[in-house]
């Protein structure tokens, strides 16, 4: 009798198991990147997952009607939730990397690494802003195509401050004075990001005239006296923290959360659509009054894998969206989120008329043309580790100022070093 | 599978003069049944690891083939480098508070649910359920519901009958409350799975020994001190090692609660090794200095676990 | 210590098994709670989620959230699902036989550099998995492993700890059996599947069981090796969800409801050996 039992368990073990291969084998091809009907070639192409609903609808739109013009080739996207940048990073060493990516702030890491094809017959360097252009050009070769420029600045809401009786700041005194009065009960003053950091940092090292790197060398560690105003904002308790969205999605502003936001153009949709007129944009306020205000301007790269095995046929299709079919680009530009498109064709008709012509996206845009900031292509993830990490022991108070950033800069400069090597 | 029907003259010759000479026949099913795992753990461990030892002496960036040879270069930044060594501060201390206190809520928790009769089943499952969950799904109940930093968080609810304002309970350094979120999820986790063992341990105390105690008029805890806990001496030992090791290897609910989407997690107010390890080497790409922070950290934890079993006398049971 | 507490005295004795039952019934509402939290949210509105008073139950049950959670477009749950399955179904009973063969034969057959075999065995657990996730990230990737189920199952099916436990096992084993089944004209790997196997069901279903648990709950691995949403597990997309920054708080609940319930009903009807799993593994370390 045992013997029978345990011949039945046994019999259940190995079916579940050869059930178990069975499943492995029907899986098939695991990365879903089948060849679309009929197309010769598949080109795989990675977004960052765009807050905004339907953007990524539109984009599989622009991937059909490249197809349509070109049945040859079909285009697969896929679309990257997450930690775009860390999860990008890892397909590009296996062989079902994308044949063709966006990124944020450009790296000349990824140059260096051999990671891109250049693309200079693609594109028209007239037709964008100079710096757009020099910012992913090494060796006289360009290496991507600015996609769209990002604004991002500081949101707020007119009635709130109104009823608190206090004006748009204008220095960062009178922003910490503001965010400190604005916070109550139910609302916070200001809100740069759930770690209490988010660009902060950057925005304050800008706000007082220094930059992260000059020349080759690292020079924040001369800003940590416009950087430790964090640490006030910390001690005052007027920062919103923990909020279940982060400073790049409009959710704490427009739920009541808080009463100013730095965020990106890209939200003004949503924001607008919530409250209304009832709020306005301004650069984060100079560190000192006669000091220069900051609108980051950011934006996203179309970049071609050099490793990619129809390096041509990439080249053509970024070619043939991002360079040539200006209605698309109008089209992702401001039908979800606000985005400035970036050749400057394009972005004169959104300017003059468009979408971007009145209200606070007029304001936005001056902003940028005004004071918008970039990262250098120098700078990389580990020096944002590095500065970032200095920022919040600043922000906390782990150390003075001075010497937290004095050793971020060491370790940054070593990894320069390294870069320009 | 089939090789079943296999030589049946041939064993029971091997059976009539057994271990004289190498049984061929026990040689090829000793090779067929092991080969799977020789081979395995000899490519993700012992080759995994050799590779991995070459790419530390490299400057390895964007690439897992050898780059320029780096001498011991990255194991030098990475014990000046204050991240690396705040990382192991973090695991260190992390372990120091969530080991003990794991420890003795799951042996009260055994104690209690060995006494009872009636509904030992139920008490049971309810604090084992919880190590059915993972640690993103906890961290996410943690983060988004319990300790949220909105006045509608359940701490911050419960907190509101005290009369407390809400506080966010995540970012919050000074005192770090983030420590709480962090210690009750893991001890959630995990306090059932050591129960358990620690029911068996006391499943495994010979009834007579408390009978003799309740003779000499022990109390409770007299007869807890001078027993239970003695006879528990194997089970403890082998409870405090388990939680070590888990402890040294935190990388999820840490990871998921700190991270926020595009950022990642680089600003969070505290990352164990295997956090810092993983912006090194998946984030920056940097697989030379991710590999040499792989073999610092393992040299830790064996040094650890060797100094534990010292301590405890890990070891001699066997 | 049951008797010897009751015995011990009448007034004290109740006393103290009604402090007993109080303290046990407020940890496990406790313990109960953060379900029932997970449950309840995932059926409110985004409304009745952030709202700061206290409501039991959600005004009206709905299972919206679960619906517009399949039709996400940004993040896939219903293949994630399908990956963490297909890689738990595989993972659990493959990586418990490869331990039972190797410890079987470790245990049993008469071989000469059988501990040289056990040691270079034994030596690999000294190091934790977890920790040497960038030594396997480099193997497997230099394999082509990445964004690949079978990257992600691949280094779980090779678990010294479960090789040793069944060596221990099936030194236990009472030989006489094996004996008749040589008689019987067994050869060794015929003893091992005729007899040895089918002999170690339950330590199987045991050993298996945890397997199961661990695969599909596993985070860091799949998060390094299957960066392509394709690739993404349950545990994955469920991660990506809660770090995503959605404002869907109920979608999100049920994301976890969705990743959790599957193997709390496994768990529950699976108790027995779960707990015979733990205790093994757990006390034989």
């Amino acid at each position: 009798m045992k013997d029978g039992l345990t011949r039945r368990g046994f019999l259940g073990a190995s079916l579940l198991f050869a059930g178990g291969s069975l499943v492995a084998c029907n899986a098939g091809d695991p990365t879903g990147k089948a060849t679309a009907n009929g197309a010769k070639i598949t080109l795989n192409q990675y977004y960052h997952a765009y807050g905004e609903k339907g953007v990524q609808q539109a984009v599989q739109r622009y991937a059909a009607e490249y197809t349509k013009a070109n049945p040859d080739v079909a285009v697969n996207i896929t679309w990257v939730g997450g930690e775009y940048e860390t999860r990008l990073n890892a397909a590009l060493l296996t062989p079902q990397a994308p044949d063709i990516f966006e990124i944020g702030d450009f790296r000349y890491q990824m140059i260096k690494n051999g990671q891109l094809a250049p693309l200079d017959d693609i594109i028209n360097p007239a037709e964008y802003v100079k710096a757009n252009v020099d910012n992913v050009t090494a060796d006289g070769k360009v290496y991507g195509v600015k996609m769209m420029d990002d604004i991002m600045m500081l949101y707020y809401r007119k009635s709130v401050l109104e009823a608190a009786g206090v004006t748009p700041p204008t220095t960062f005194d009178e922003l910490a004075a503001a965010a400190k009065k604005l916070t109550t009960d139910k609302m916070k003053g200001l809100f740069v990001g759930n770690d209490g950091v988010g660009d902060a940092g950057y925005l304050l090292l800008w706000s007082g005239g220094s930059d992260v790197i000059k020349d080759g060398k690292a020079t924040f560690q001369e800003g940590a006296e416009a950087i430790s105003g964090l640490r006030r904002l910390h001690q005052d308790g007027s920062l919103l923290l923990g909020f279940p969205t982060d400073w790049y999605d409009p959710g704490a502003i427009v739920q009541n959360a808080v009463a100013m936001q730095w965020c990106g153009l890209w939200a003004m949709p949503d924001i607008q659509k919530a409250l209304g007129d009832d709020f306005g944009v301004i650069p984060w306020p100079a560190f000192t009054s006669g000091g220069t205000s900051v609108g980051r301007l950011g934006g996203w790269y179309e970049l071609v894998n050099a490793k990619s095995q129809h390096v041509d046929e990439a080249k053509k299709y970024v070619q043939w969206l991002w360079a040539k079919q200006d209605e698309l680009q109008q089209d992702f530009c401001l039908n979800y989120g606000f985005h400035v498109p970036a050749r400057t064709p394009v972005a004169e008709k959104a300017l003059q008329g468009g979408k971007l012509a009145s209200g606070p996206a007029k304001e936005a845009v001056a902003i940028s043309q005004q004071s918008g900031r970039s990262f250098p292509a120098l700078w990389n993830t580990a020096m944002g580790t590095a500065f970032g990490q200095a920022v919040a022991g600043v922000a906390k108070g782990e150390g003075d100022a001075a010497g937290l950033l004095g050793d971020a800069a060491a370790k940054v400069q070593a990894e320069l070093d390294k870069q320009l090597a | 599978m089939t090789s079943t029907a296999a030589p049946a003259t041939a064993a029971k010759a091997v059976a009539r003069h057994p271990r004289r000479r190498v049984d061929r026949h026990a040689v090829g099913a000793f090779i067929l049944l092991t080969a799977p795992t020789v081979i395995g753990l000899g490519l993700f461990k012992y080759v995994a690891i050799g590779w991995s030892l070459l790419l530390s002496l490299n400057d390895a960036r964007g690439t897992l083939e050898l780059g320029s040879w780096a001498g011991l270069d990255n194991y030098a930044f990475l014990l000046s480098d204050d991240g690396f060594r705040s990382s192991l501060g973090t695991v260190v201390a992390f372990t120091a508070f969530i080991v003990p206190v794991t420890f003795v809520a799951s042996l009260a928790l055994a104690v209690l649910v060995n006494r009872v009769r009636r509904g030992r089943a139920f008490f049971r499952t309810a604090f084992l359920i919880p190590a059915a969950v993972s640690y993103v799904a906890a961290s996410l109940v943690w983060k988004m519901s319990l300790f949220n930093g909105l006045p509608s968080g359940i701490a911050n609810t419960l907190g509101d009958l005290f009369g407390m304002s809400p506080v966010p309970w995540i970012g919050t350094e000074q005192p770090p409350l983030y420590w709480i979120v962090l210690v009750t999820l893991r001890l959630w986790l995990q306090v059932g799975l050591y129960m358990i063992l620690f029911l068996a341990g006391l499943q495994a105390i010979p009834q007579e020994l408390y009978e003799a105690a309740a003779i000499d008029g022990a109390g409770a805890w007299q007869t807890f001190r001078r027993i239970t806990l003695p006879q528990l001496r194997n089970t403890s030992v082998a409870v405090m090692l388990l939680m070590l090791i888990a402890a040294f290897q935190a990388f999820d609910e840490f990871y998921n609660i700190f991270s926020s989407g595009l950022g990642g997690s680089s600003t969070a107010p505290v990352q164990p090794p295997l956090v810092y390890l993983y912006g090194i080497a998946i984030k920056d790409q940097n697989y030379g200095l991710a590999s040499a922070g792989a073999f610092l950290l393992t040299v830790v934890i064996v040094l650890v676990t060797l100094l534990q079993g010292r301590l405890v006398g890990f070891g001699r049971k066997d | 210590m049951t008797a010897t507490s009751a015995r011990a005295g009448g007034a004290r004795g109740v006393a103290g098994t009604i402090a007993t039952y109080l303290v046990l019934g407020v940890a496990s509402v406790l313990f109960l709670l953060p379900f029932y939290i997970m449950l309840r949210n995932s059926m409110m509105t985004q409304m009745e989620v952030s709202s700061p008073d206290w409501q039991w139950l959600p005004a009206i049950f709905s299972l919206d959230n679960y619906l517009e959670l399949f039709s996400d477009p940004s993040v896939p749950m219903a293949s994630a699902l399908g990956n963490s399955l297909l890689i738990a179904v595989v993972t659990a009973p493959v990586s418990t036989i490869f331990a039972s063969m190797a410890g079987y034969a470790l245990a049993r057959l008469p071989v000469p550099g059988r501990g040289a075999v056990l040691t270079y065995v034994v030596v690999t657990m000294m190091i934790p998995g977890s920790v040497t996730f960038v030594p396997t990230f480099v193997v497997v990737g230099a394999m082509g492993g990445v964004n690949t189920t079978w990257g992600i199952i691949a280094p779980g099916l090779f678990n010294a700890f479960a090789v040793l436990l069944f060596r221990n096992f099936y030194l236990r084993f009472p030989a006489e059996i094996e004996e008749a089944g040589r008689i019987d004209g067994l050869g060794y790997l015929g003893v091992y599947l005729r007899i040895a196997l089918p002999n170690s069901v339950s330590m199987l279903a045991s050993l298996g069981a945890l397997s199961f648990i661990d695969a599909w709950n596993a985070f860091l691995w799949p998060l390094v090796i299957g960066q392509d949403p394709a690739s993404w597990t349950a545990q994955i997309a469920l991660s990506t969800l809660l770090t995503a920054q959605s404002v869907n708080l109920p979608g999100l609940f049920a994301g976890a409801v969705v990743t959790v319930v599957p193997l709390a009903v496994m768990f529950l009807v699976a108790q027995r050996y779960i707990v015979q799993g733990l205790t093994t593994s757990g006390l034989k370390g």
